[in-house]
């Protein structure tokens, strides 16, 4: 039914190389003034430890302590960049405005595939040149260590792996709604605010109520961010891989159903 | 003595015919809105859950924690509702200003400077945003609030024209700032990583009171990028008596003297223009 | 002693205009990004240098020169957008970077690739929008709008937003909104760039008649050469940022001295001089060796004969004699030199 077959899949591994890897040389040029994009979001990192810091003089911070917040700070904040700040709609909302959009859906590749291996580039480039230094400049400014010493940032990257991928699903469904509406950037900023507040990003979801941690566990968000910071911390079971693993599978799916969809609008009325 | 007669009244004429102009495009931006009622729709409901969604995560600390450096959920309720009120007037008239990059990218800012009016006033009305998703969700939070307040005992009526008058020099405030900083465009051509510093980040700040932050960070709030004026100083006198009367005419005159400021700096910006390429 | 004041200034005075522009230079190899922060190499490029000529009013002039020999700067600078690094620029005696708004309302500027209407408004609140900026009342708006809606048929997009217009439609809107205030002077930056022949055609009447009808003055640049043929009088060359040509467009012609074709049809045949009898047919062609003027035969058929000449340095009525004396002349026929290749010699 979906046409996705696997032998195409294996013959075009060359060209997702090559489209990562353009991606990524794109943003290289651009590392000097991105260094400084690096500066205001340690800046946010550390406007939000001050607040924990803050709260913490008055009330104790429940199992993390004032230790334990900041380093949950550093962590989704370093994180964010990975897991969060995807390419709005994976540029599909500019490439229906431009009708660019025709042109790739003739493309003799998928165009999930295609935008995915483009977007790999980005991600690892922004982990490359932005969530290390991110998290290296928090580290510094809060003055901590690693937390667990290190020993956990294996099992937390590869959560955050797994996250990066579920982010990028979800903006391409972002972007292939910008077919139907015109409001489809207010969609990618309710995926941004949803990061915030069902993530976990800035206060850790057992803390939420009760409600909304159920709303929240049914939705992909908690993989996106918490799992990996409870994993770094060393509070988390390896088992949350699975839940991650599982939102990845289900993603996929609704992503190709959705590019269905698309050539079927894009046929029918021409983009 | 005819001759300075004559000036006032063409410059009367002229600001009366500017407000004509603005008026003509709010009428026509809300009209072609309309249009799409479906995307209209879409976008204010998404504007107010995502609204609604950054006050969650101030609640929920609030509902955690009872309280924050002695402020109640409902005064940090206040703030947080000034706050958004302040910045749906700037975003709403000055949204352009916000987007300069834009202009200074694709270059459109040429177009601009072929218009006989300075180039700012030719800039806001390039759009007017509906911002109904933020009035409502503003608008919530504040009977919340104040409504609670009003009900303790804690403020009076005249709390109202007060948060008023803290909402228009706010406006002005945040206005000014997001001004300063599209300024340093002309320059660096790329603004929003600063944006990101001056605007969103400080406007997150203030959603607390300022006492919560380190003492230099609290100073850098009410001087060099004075969020801090928008709420946390018009709420220590309205909410809790603090300070005095005069913390009126004191954010009057801040509001002034930060527009003026930003206004000069806009004025040497734009002398320094160096449009695009060939 | 001159008692006569001069009655009318000019439309357009530049004076040794000249821009650079400051570029940071790209920094290379390891760390590049970092260093470039901190420490910058500019290097200043002269985009344009001593410009200098006079529009008077009504003239429509035609500014041509290959992409990136400073057409767009130059327009810039003369509207206004761009402060010039040297010189100085009055349009109807009034400095435009000392009085930029005061100047604004008396020109016209449409620039090809950008669009000065509002995107996600209809066409025609642009328009209203506009006239109140521009202190335009609502009885000279709706006469003028009435009448640039017969000119480019504005009516059949009336009330669609600006971003559904095609580009010819928008084009055709652009220009009606930059002539809603009445300016007498119109800058037009590529107005013909990407249309089809249709599209073309009615802006080219269009200005057409605001120059010959209204009087308006008009400056185009464009790299159509139809454009330039079929509508401007005098035509302005900029390469390298410098003017090298300014004068009419048969001056231009002549100054690169491109061949006049002449093809002369013979009754019965003809004899060129130098050439042996009964091998007319495969005669060579090239140079004629025994003429007595310079001539090139291009091509030779059974009666005609197709020679090239140069009209600067020969006069048509000296060829014609001389081709008559190889034959009775049956018909002539002369075609002067494409437009197209015109510029393609100085380009190049």
């Amino acid at each position: 039914m979906i046409s996705f077959r696997a032998s195409s899949f294996t013959g075009n591994i060359r060209l997702y190389r090559v489209l990562a890897a353009k991606a990524y040389a794109r943003n290289i040029q651009y590392r000097g003034s991105h260094l400084l994009h690096n500066f205001a979001s340690a800046i946010f990192g550390y406007l939000y430890a001050c607040i924990w810091i803050g709260l913490g003089r008055d009330h104790s911070l429940g199992e993390y302590g004032m230790l334990g917040m900041m380093h949950y700070i550093t962590f989704t904040q370093a994180s964010l960049w990975v897991s969060s700040f995807t390419t709005n709609g994976l540029g599909i909302p500019q490439s229906v405005r431009t009708g660019q959009i025709a042109l790739d859906l003739m493309r003799p590749v998928h165009l999930f595939a295609h935008l995915a291996a483009k977007e790999a580039g980005q991600v690892a480039y922004q982990f490359l040149y932005k969530s290390i230094p991110v998290y290296l400049i928090m580290l510094l400014a809060l003055g901590l260590t690693p937390a667990e010493n290190g020993r956990t940032l294996p099992i937390a990257l590869l959560a955050l792996a797994g996250a990066a991928y579920v982010s990028l699903c979800l903006n391409y469904l972002i972007g292939i709604s910008s077919l139907w509406t015109t409001e489809s950037s207010w969609l990618y900023w309710g995926n941004q605010a949803m990061m915030n507040l069902l993530a976990g990003f800035f206060i850790p979801l057992q803390w939420l109520p009760l409600w909304l941690q159920h709303i929240a566990w049914a939705s992909p968000y908690p993989f996106m961010l918490y799992a990996p910071t409870q994993l770094y911390l060393g509070k988390g079971e390896a088992v949350l891989l699975l839940g991650t693993l599982a939102w990845c599978a289900v993603l996929t799916l609704l992503c190709l159903l959705a590019t269905r969809l698309l050539r079927h609008k894009v046929e029918v009325q021409g983009g | 003595m005819t001759e300075i007669a004559n000036n006032r009244t063409s410059r009367l004429r002229a600001v009366r015919s500017y407000i004509k102009l603005y008026r003509l495009l709010i009428r026509t931006s809300i009209r072609s809105r309309m249009q799409y009622r479906f995307n209209f729709a879409l976008g204010s409901i998404l504007a107010a859950l995502i609204q609604l969604s950054e006050f969650l995560m101030v609640a929920i600390v609030l509902a955690k924690f009872g309280s924050v450096q002695g402020w109640s959920v409902h005064e940090v309720g206040y703030l947080f509702a000034v706050m958004t009120f302040s910045k749906t007037i700037y975003r709403t008239f000055g949204d352009e200003v916000h987007h300069l990059e834009r202009y200074l990218v694709e270059g459109e800012l040429d177009q601009l400077l072929t218009k006989p009016l300075p180039v700012l006033l030719t800039l806001m009305p390039r759009s007017f945003r509906v911002m109904f998703g933020e009035v409502i969700q503003g608008g919530a939070i504040m009977i919340w609030a104040l409504g609670a307040m009003l009900g303790s005992g804690q403020v009076t009526w005249w709390a109202i024209p007060q948060t008023v008058f803290a909402v228009l020099t706010g406006a002005v405030v945040l206005f000014a700032i997001g001004l300063a900083t599209a300024t340093c465009g002309f320059w660096t051509t790329r603004i929003s990583m600063l944006q990101n510093m001056t605007e969103d980040a400080a406007q997150t700040a203030a959603r607390y009171p300022l006492t919560l932050y380190p003492n230099w960070m609290g100073v850098l709030l009410l001087t060099a990028i004075p969020v801090g004026l928008v709420n946390y100083l018009p709420a220590l006198y309205i909410l809790r008596g603090e300070l005095g009367i005069w913390v009126f005419p004191l954010l009057a005159a801040a509001a002034c003297l930060v527009l003026l400021f930003a206004l000069r700096f806009w004025a040497f910006g734009i002398s320094r223009y160096q449009s695009t390429g060939s | 002693m001159n008692t006569v004041k001069r009655v009318q200034e000019p439309a357009i005075e530049a004076a040794g205009l000249g821009k650079s522009f400051k570029t940071p230079v790209v920094a290379q190899g390891r760390f590049a990004g970092v260093r470039s922060l901190f420490a910058r190499e500019y290097r200043v490029k002269e985009a344009v240098k001593g410009i200098g000529f006079t529009v008077e009013k009504g003239e429509f002039v035609g500014y041509i020169g290959p992409n990136g020999a400073g057409k767009s700067t130059t327009i810039k600078m003369l509207a206004g957008i761009l402060h010039p690094s040297e010189g100085q620029v009055k349009l109807a005696g009034i400095d435009p970077h000392a009085e930029r708004a005061r100047c604004a309302s008396g020109i016209g500027v449409v620039f090809g690739q950008r669009s000065q209407l509002w995107w996600d408004l209809p066409v025609k609140d642009s328009y209203d929008i506009l006239a109140r900026m521009y202190g335009v009342s609502d009885a000279d708006k709706d006469r003028r709008l009435d009448q640039f809606a017969k000119l480019l048929d504005l009516n059949e997009f009336w009330d669609t937003p600006v971003r559904k217009l095609s580009l010819g439609q928008r084009m055709r809107a652009d220009i009606a909104a930059a002539m809603l205030h009445d300016p007498e002077l119109l800058f037009l930056d590529e107005p013909t760039i990407g249309l089809d022949v249709n599209a073309k055609r009615n802006i080219r009447g269009f200005l057409k008649t605001l120059n010959e009808e209204f009087g308006k003055t008009i400056l185009l640049t464009t790299h159509d050469m139809d454009d330039i043929e079929q509508l401007c009088r005098r035509v302005m060359v900029i390469g390298g940022g410098r003017l090298t040509y300014d004068g009419t467009v048969e001056g231009l012609r002549r100054e690169i001295g491109l061949p006049t074709e002449i093809k002369v049809t013979y009754r019965d045949g003809c004899t060129v001089p130098g050439e042996r009898q009964g091998t007319a047919q495969s005669a060579a062609l090239g140079t004629v060796g025994g003429a007595s003027l310079p001539l090139r035969i291009v091509a030779r058929g059974k009666h005609t004969l197709t020679v090239e000449v140069n009209r600067q340095e020969t006069r048509t009525m000296d060829v014609l004699r001389e081709l008559g004396s190889w034959g009775e002349i049956d018909d002539v026929e002369m075609r002067e030199p494409e437009f197209e290749e015109v510029i393609r010699r100085i380009y190049g």
